[in-house]
């Protein structure tokens, strides 16, 4: 018997506009039934290699199956088991979401009503307003919707939490859980490393248009820098700034700050017991989360 | 899959209702005003005279000829610039925007990103914006041949016919160009500024090249004059205007969807 092709491979994958590269040479597989996390700041490339995958552009080089297809040639037989929720968000503004997500679902050959009423509930979307009156919140719930309404086999999301409170991100991610139990491939793209974290099983980290991390979740995030800050109620001890994991400590009377790097233990062994007022690890950012494995990239290549 | 056929030209049907209607609306209000001063026109000799009396030229450029006989009524005041002019303006924008304006606003992305083919959506659209300027050409002709039954003016309903649907096809001429200029670009910018430069190019070529006699042979490149030159109100027209009209615009339109299909969607 032979094994069914993997929901997405993506192999040297390289789009230019011009002289710009905007990616530069992308290796990706992604396995059926896991949730692959797809980071980078804005501007790395994460939209122009989903917008191939999509063959909403085409590559100036390398290869991109999906199911085994080639987008390129069999664009609507491959979109038939593909959803996308567009990191961009243009609807058509005259049109009740209802009608929007309507529409589209006839494109796909029907959809069923049931399920609309019930997504519409869980993310308190007024299926009735015209889009043009809904908050950029409220959009983005009718982009969800329009991918998690379909029975396709891999869903493809572009940001798709930008402009959603907390809440709703919250209700986002259950969504994706469920989808992934009932043995959904998903592709989500993102640049707030958390989200992609308490989500993903396995991800990718884009800088400049190529990966510079890939693997587990867990091995990714041990790579990941977060800024630290604690307050102490006295001086701070002095013995913080030798611990392993900590790069560029700061003793400033009862204010310790610096950079955690991989694992949090030691750093959380150390301030056992402390009289501590308050601690802050900040959610990293992305640029400044992987500064290591760019510096490592740039070493690399020089 | 008749479904998803349906839903690809209901879309842009849906979407262009608006300004179809509007220029439908418009060019019908424009039609059965004007033909309302007919009575006042044909009671006032005067003002023929005053046309027969400036040059020539100047009478044949702006169709001014017989300006007290029905045909020549119709002529000079919509038939020769007017109605030809802005049929092929509403082709130019209602393509337009069905195609690379969407397009380039990024609306057209989550139609793209469905199970159909991009040649699929480009067509629907095409088809949609022909559809709708037949219901502006018709809108046109219903009002042309009822007002002139109120004010009684004599003109053959066959000669009304031929006009209004050259003038029609005239429209979906300049469409198909605009079509071709979004298939190929996307640029919506680019699309006006095209379509518009020939419909007006066109209307400059066929009216004022005549009054040169080296221009003159020239006339014949304009579409203008393939659909207007036999002077269709007074005269059957040949059958090959109506070819020349709608030949190059069905090729214009196959062109620019396969344009389409071979270069990135613009991103919004």
């Amino acid at each position: 018997m032979a094994i069914a092709p993997e929901p997405l491979v993506v192999e040297g994958l390289v789009k230019s506009y011009g002289s710009v590269r905007a990616v530069r040479g992308i290796d990706l597989a992604v396995r059926a039934g896991e949730v692959f996390g797809f980071v980078g700041p804005n501007g790395a490339g994460k939209s122009t290699t989903i917008r191939c995958i999509l063959d909403l552009l085409r590559p100036t080089d390398g290869l991109i199956r999906v199911f085994g297809q080639d987008p390129r040639h069999d664009g609507a037989r491959v979109r038939q088991r593909v959803a996308y929720v567009p990191g961009e968000l243009r609807l058509p503004e005259r049109l009740t979401p209802r009608q929007f997500l309507t529409s589209l679902g006839r494109l796909r050959g029907g959809f069923e009503r049931a399920r609309l009423a019930e997504l519409a509930e869980r993310f308190k979307l007024d299926l009735d307003r015209r889009i043009r009156s809904l908050s950029s919140g409220n959009r983005r719930k009718v982009s969800v919707l329009s991918a998690f309404l379909t029975d396709a086999e891999l869903l493809i999301l572009d940001e798709p939490t930008g402009g959603l409170d907390p809440l709703m991100q919250h209700e986002f991610l259950r969504l994706v859980r469920e989808r992934r139990a009932a043995g959904t491939t998903i592709f989500l793209s993102s640049h707030i490393l958390s989200e992609v974290q308490s989500v993903a099983d396995r991800m990718a980290v884009l800088r400049n248009g190529t990966i510079v991390a890939h693997g587990t979740v867990a091995e990714i995030s041990g790579l990941a820098r977060q800024r630290v800050e604690v307050w102490f109620e006295t001086a701070a001890p002095p013995h913080l700034a030798g611990l392993p994991g900590i790069g560029e400590p700061e003793l400033d009377g009862r204010r310790f700050s610096g950079v955690l790097i991989g694992s949090a233990r030691p750093l959380i062994d150390a301030l056992a017991g402390q009289p501590i007022t308050s601690i802050l690890i900040n959610e990293p950012d992305l640029e400044e989360a992987f500064l290591g494995l760019y510096e490592d990239e740039a070493e690399e290549r020089s | 899959m008749t479904g998803r056929v349906w839903e690809l030209l209901a879309v842009p049907l849906r979407s262009a209702r608006r300004a179809g209607l509007a220029w439908g609306i418009s060019l019908a209000i424009l039609v059965g005003l004007t033909v309302a001063f007919w009575p006042s026109f044909r009671d006032q000799p005067e003002l023929a005279d005053l046309i027969d009396a400036m040059p020539q030229g100047l009478v044949e450029a702006f169709g001014l000829a017989d300006f007290n006989s029905p045909e020549g009524f119709l002529r000079g005041n919509l038939y020769a610039v007017l109605v030809p002019l802005l049929m092929a303006v509403a082709g130019v924008l209602l393509m337009n925007g069905q195609t690379a304006a969407d397009e380039d606003a990024g609306r057209m992305e989550p139609y793209l990103a469905q199970p159909v083919t991009r040649g699929g959506v480009f067509l629907g659209r095409v088809i949609a914006v022909g559809a709708w300027l037949v219901v502006i050409g018709l809108l046109m002709l219903v009002t042309q041949l009822a007002s002139d039954a109120v004010v009684d003016l004599e003109i053959s309903t066959a000669r009304i016919v031929d006009t209004v649907v050259l003038c029609l096809l005239l429209g979906a001429l300049h469409a198909g160009l605009a079509a071709l200029v979004a298939g190929a670009t996307g640029r919506p910018g680019l699309v006006l500024a095209v379509g518009l430069a020939v419909g007006v190019g066109g209307y400059v070529v066929s009216a004022l090249f005549p009054l040169s006699d080296i221009l003159e042979p020239w006339r014949h490149v304009s579409p203008w004059d393939w659909a207007l030159g036999g002077d269709p109100l007074t005269n059957q027209a040949e059958w090959w205007r109506y070819a020349a009209l709608a030949g190059p615009a069905l090729a214009l339109v196959a062109m620019g969807a396969l344009a389409f299909t071979r270069r990135d969607v613009s991103a919004a």
